[in-house]
């Protein structure tokens, strides 16, 4: 008797160990570390062997003070937005494409999704910019066809708000599956009957998609949507990539490549640590009032 | 209506193809000679004869895949084990620290994985970890596991209670009607986490690239390798044949288990 | 409850695996003390020659009874990133490459051997002068030569001589044959292919009329982009710019054969190993010469290549200079002419080859330069300030305003 009243005031505690056990290990704990390190000088000297001084709150000031950092911080809110917001709506539009159509056109257009989420970044960004190639880029070449002889050797990256379109077109390209498959997958859990039996009871579409529909996959959007914005805010890969193939870099820095610069790329770890607790900050900022409601919906 | 359905297929068909046209055209630039990729007049076909699978497809290759596999495997099957008894946890229990751990598992994923991995890197070298499978593992299950355990908690959420006490009126423990019925309805909520986990595990480079020797390598840093190469021309029909090598487990596993990934099963369950 | 235990095996394995890993850590070969294996990093997969590096294992195999030497390859793009760990690790490589302009990240920080006393016995007439250099830092030596590559200019046979056009012996000789040959062409041709962010080619006009990048002064570094010589060349650069191609102006120094091989350009400058890119198609046609310099001879280009240095932390001090001084011979001197590297020791560099490819190469590096030997300079790189600077020029900016605004951030970032 006793011991099942125990295992049942354990129960969700035990439950809990191996998860926590494995976030503190891979995350928590190096995650502590590397603040400490922010508050040191940890440059290329002391990766060998240099001992590391203590200062302070020396690497977050020079950070605030960066004049650039700060209308890089502007450009890549705004970037963010946007691409989260249009990755969003594409997205759940698509999924609920997927749940319209038959299971022939369904299983062809979740491949083609998956086929585009599961390619390597490298050699994605590759064709994409095979595509826009200045000189010999598909999208120029089909442009010219259509008659639109401006487009001969158009120039895609060599202005910033263009290099941003096209940042912008191959980074929702790549962001949309995961939210059309999750969001797809969150709409198959909507109870059927539920729709069914309140059809019959005549409530319209949009009816049913704002009382049955959506609350059962509000949260699964929502969690998505933090997560496309947490991404979109620190997106690199891509955009350093881009800037390897043309345009101004420092007229297209977003966060992830000008702390990368300004730090892993010069060997200066206590600024780059610096730097990415920072981020850690922002994005905290940034998504607060979406954590506080999911968190709200939660009870105790 | 039958009309209505062909239109919104045909538009899921278009869609596809617009889609994956990128992906189309990395295909198509495996089998096409170096110089076609660039050049004034695309080559829309892909050229058979000229392969660049041939050239991409040797024993670094399959020596990559199996390291893949199994780091990935062992990252999925620990994420989902936590994750899903943790999932469970939060879903059904109401305790103590609930909200604040799942807070944590929301915020740990903006933690950008600069502010880590220099530290990741010191923690598995002081524990002899580095070059490792079950280092590497570790850290991909720690990196999957929030999403793991978010999304399997949605899918816990999503199974009405009312089953399980449906059953327990007719006599079952908790747990027996937990096992017997939730948890078979669960089995589309694990094939989804797992294939998420799969995606972002298999296509992970910069940890790879800080823990494993240049001797070891993840398909990524395989496909990356390819890459870089300073004394000669980078054989692109090669790298991107090599891409689609690193792709294709993915989609097959999708493929697989595709028809599991979504419930509809819990229509007739309910009674009345 | 099935569950708990669920969950209790599951951590039970996490903490075991970690216990497990936290125990059993130790290597097996690599005890306090020398070991029978001397490891060597080499950058690239073939940079070095695979039967080059086969001869060298086998030759320190059998020079050393008892001994072997292990080769690891490491991708240029992980080199340096692996090596800021892998040098201060118990588990470092004996002996390294790294690219010429890279060296000075590690000498600065002491993380090689100081070779000083000991070059001597390497031979007595190291090079190139400029490699030396880069490999020292406060006066001591700690990396030294390992090949030289050059760059110089290919050209289209034909489309000299259908423009009457013959090999320039000048500079300006050169900047009128390419503009010649735009203007003879259609709109999308280049007489040569010059992107507008190329600097490693394009830094060849500066050093031409004797400008530099930045100099060392009495400790700090002064960059000289605005000095009159430079802002010479840039002008002359910036005429190429305007009248010599269509190559786009944010550019890079990627793949510059690609407008070659599609019969849109007359010429590009690459490093020798380029050659193998031009089409087939095109092989017949294509010919080789060194930039001429401002009066005849070559000028000064950008020079690649490697340097070697023994990692400080190596317990095998004495066997990794043995295999330097191998290195050093004149059977691998000579095997590395012979593949088209070129050796530290110019008693051979005459085996390089005879046919117009090697001469230009030869010529080419006779006169070579490097990018200031600061432990700064990697993070001038990744912040893409040379890249952005030319790219004005490209664009027709005003040269001297925009050399003297590129100056202050070169002494900025140069003298952190």
């Amino acid at each position: 008797m006793s011991s099942t009243r125990l295992t049942r005031k354990a129960g969700p505690y035990a439950l809990l160990v191996p998860a926590i056990l494995v976030l503190v290990v891979g995350m928590a704990y190096p995650l502590g570390r590397q603040l400490v390190l922010s508050f040191h000088e940890f440059g290329r000297a002391q990766q060998f062997g240099q001992p590391a001084p203590w200062v302070g709150l020396d690497n977050y000031r020079e950070l605030v003070t960066d004049r650039t950092m700060w209308t890089v911080i502007a450009r890549s809110l705004a970037f963010c937005l946007v691409n989260a917001s249009i990755t969003m709506v594409v997205g759940t539009l698509v999924a609920v494409l997927m749940k319209r159509v038959a299971t022939a056109p369904r299983l062809i257009l979740q491949i083609s999704m998956l086929l585009a989420w599961a390619m390597p970044v490298i050699a994605a960004m590759t064709a994409w910019q095979w595509l826009f190639d200045t000189r010999y880029g598909l999208v120029n070449w089909t442009l010219q066809k259509l008659g639109f002889n401006s487009f001969d050797g158009h120039n895609w990256l060599i202005d910033p708000l263009s290099f941003f379109f096209v940042a912008s077109v191959i980074i929702i390209w790549m962001s949309v599956p995961f939210v059309a498959f999750t969001a797809y997958a969150a709409l198959t859990q909507v109870s059927e009957e539920t729709l069914e039996a309140s059809h019959l009871d005549g409530a319209t579409a949009i009816q049913r998609f704002r009382h049955i529909v959506y609350p059962t996959i509000k949260p699964v959007l929502t969690i998505v949507m933090l997560l496309q914005i947490v991404w979109d805010l620190r997106v690199f890969a891509q955009i350093n990539f881009l800037q390897n193939v043309g345009g101004t870099p420092s007229e297209t820095h977003l966060l992830g490549t000008y702390i990368y610069t300004l730090g892993i790329g010069q060997n200066d770890y206590g600024s780059a640590s610096a730097m990415a607790m920072f981020v850690l900050v922002l994005t905290l900022a940034l998504t607060f009032r979406y954590v506080r409601s999911l968190l709200k919906e939660e009870p105790r | 209506m039958n009309a209505r359905a062909r239109l919104w297929g045909a538009v899921a068909i278009v869609l596809a193809i617009i889609w994956a046209f990128p992906v189309y055209w990395i295909f198509n630039s495996a089998f096409q000679p170096v110089e076609a990729l660039r050049s004034p007049n695309p080559s829309f076909l892909p050229d058979f004869s000229a392969s660049g699978f041939g050239r991409v497809f040797d024993e670094s290759f399959v020596d990559s895949l199996k390291l893949s596999l199994t780091v990935t495997l062992l990252a999925i099957v620990a994420a989902v084990l936590c994750g899903f008894v943790a999932a469970v946890a939060i879903s059904r229990f109401r305790f103590r620290g609930r909200r604040s751990f799942i807070f944590t598992v929301l915020a740990i994923q903006m933690i950008p994985p600069e502010a880590l991995f220099i530290s990741q890197y010191k923690m598995l070298n002081d524990w002899g970890l580095l070059n490792s499978v079950v280092g590497l593992g570790l850290l991909y299950t720690a990196l999957i596991l929030p999403f793991t355990v978010w999304m399997l908690r949605g899918f816990v959420d999503g199974i009405p209670i009312d089953l399980e006490e449906a059953a327990m009126t007719d006599g079952c423990s908790r747990t027996r009607a937990f096992f017997t019925i939730t948890f078979p309805l669960l089995a589309p909520g694990l094939v989804a986490s797992s294939v998420y986990g799969f995606l972002q595990a298999w296509n992970e480079y910069t940890l790879a690239v800080v823990v494993m020797d240049p001797s070891n390598r993840t398909l990524p840093l395989w496909l990356k390798g390819l890459t870089d190469v300073s004394n000669e021309a980078v054989d692109w029909p090669a790298v991107m044949a090599g891409a689609t090598l690193v792709a294709a487990p993915v989609i097959i596993l999708f493929m697989i288990v595709q028809n599991r990934m979504t419930s509809g099963m819990v229509g007739g369950a309910v009674k009345g | 409850m099935k569950l708990t235990k669920i969950a209790a095996a599951a951590a039970a394995s996490a903490l075991a695996l970690t216990a497990l890993a936290a125990c059993g850590s130790s290597d097996g070969d690599k005890a306090d003390g020398g070991s029978d294996t001397v490891t060597l990093w080499l950058a690239g997969k073939t940079d070095t020659p695979p039967k080059v590096e086969a001869w060298l294992v086998k030759e320190f195999a059998a020079q050393h009874k008892g001994k072997n030497l292990k080769v690891q390859h490491i991708d240029w793009g992980e080199l340096i990133p692996r090596l800021n760990t892998a040098l201060q690790s118990d588990k470092t490589p004996d002996v390294v490459e790294v690219g010429n302009t890279q060296a000075a990240t590690f000498t600065s920080v002491g993380a090689f051997t100081d070779l000083t006393d000991k070059l001597d016995q390497l031979g007595n007439n190291i090079g190139p002068k400029s490699f030396v250099e880069a490999g020292t830092y406060d006066g001591k030596v700690s990396a030294v030569p390992y090949y030289w590559g050059s760059r110089y200019i290919f050209y289209s046979k034909k489309a000299f001589k259908d423009a009457g056009i013959k090999v320039p012996t000048t500079l300006e000789g050169f900047d009128q044959a390419a503009t010649q040959l735009k203007s003879d062409g259609n709109s999308k041709f280049s007489g040569f292919w010059l992107p507008g962010q190329d600097w490693r080619n394009g830094i060849s006009w500066i050093f031409a009329n004797g400008g530099d990048i930045a100099k060392q002064e009495g400790g700090k570094w002064v960059a000289t982009l605005s000095s009159p010589e430079s802002v010479k060349g840039l002008t002359e650069l910036q005429g190429l710019y305007e009248k010599a191609t269509t190559a786009p102006k944010d550019g890079k120094d990627a793949e510059p054969w690609t407008a070659f091989n599609n019969g849109e350009a007359a010429m590009f400058m690459a490093p020798s190993w380029a050659r193998w890119s031009v089409d087939k198609k095109r092989a017949a046609d294509l010919g080789g010469f060194a930039l001429p310099g401002v009066d005849g001879g070559a000028a000064p280009v950008f020079a690649g290549g490697s340097n070697l240095g023994i990692s400080a932390k190596s317990k095998n001090q004495d066997l990794a200079f043995d295999l330097l001084k191998l290195i050093y011979s004149d059977e691998f001197q000579q095997q590395l002419a012979k593949n088209g590297l070129g050796p530290a020791n110019d008693k051979f560099t005459g085996l390089m080859g005879d046919d117009e490819f090697a001469k230009a190469a030869v010529s080419a590096a006779s006169n070579s330069k490097l990018t200031p030997a600061s432990p700064e300079w990697a993070s001038v790189e990744s912040a893409s300030i040379m890249e952005e600077f030319f790219g004005k020029i490209a664009n027709g900016g005003d040269v001297a305003a925009a050399a003297k605004a590129v100056d202050a951030k070169l002494n900025a970032a140069l003298n952190k």
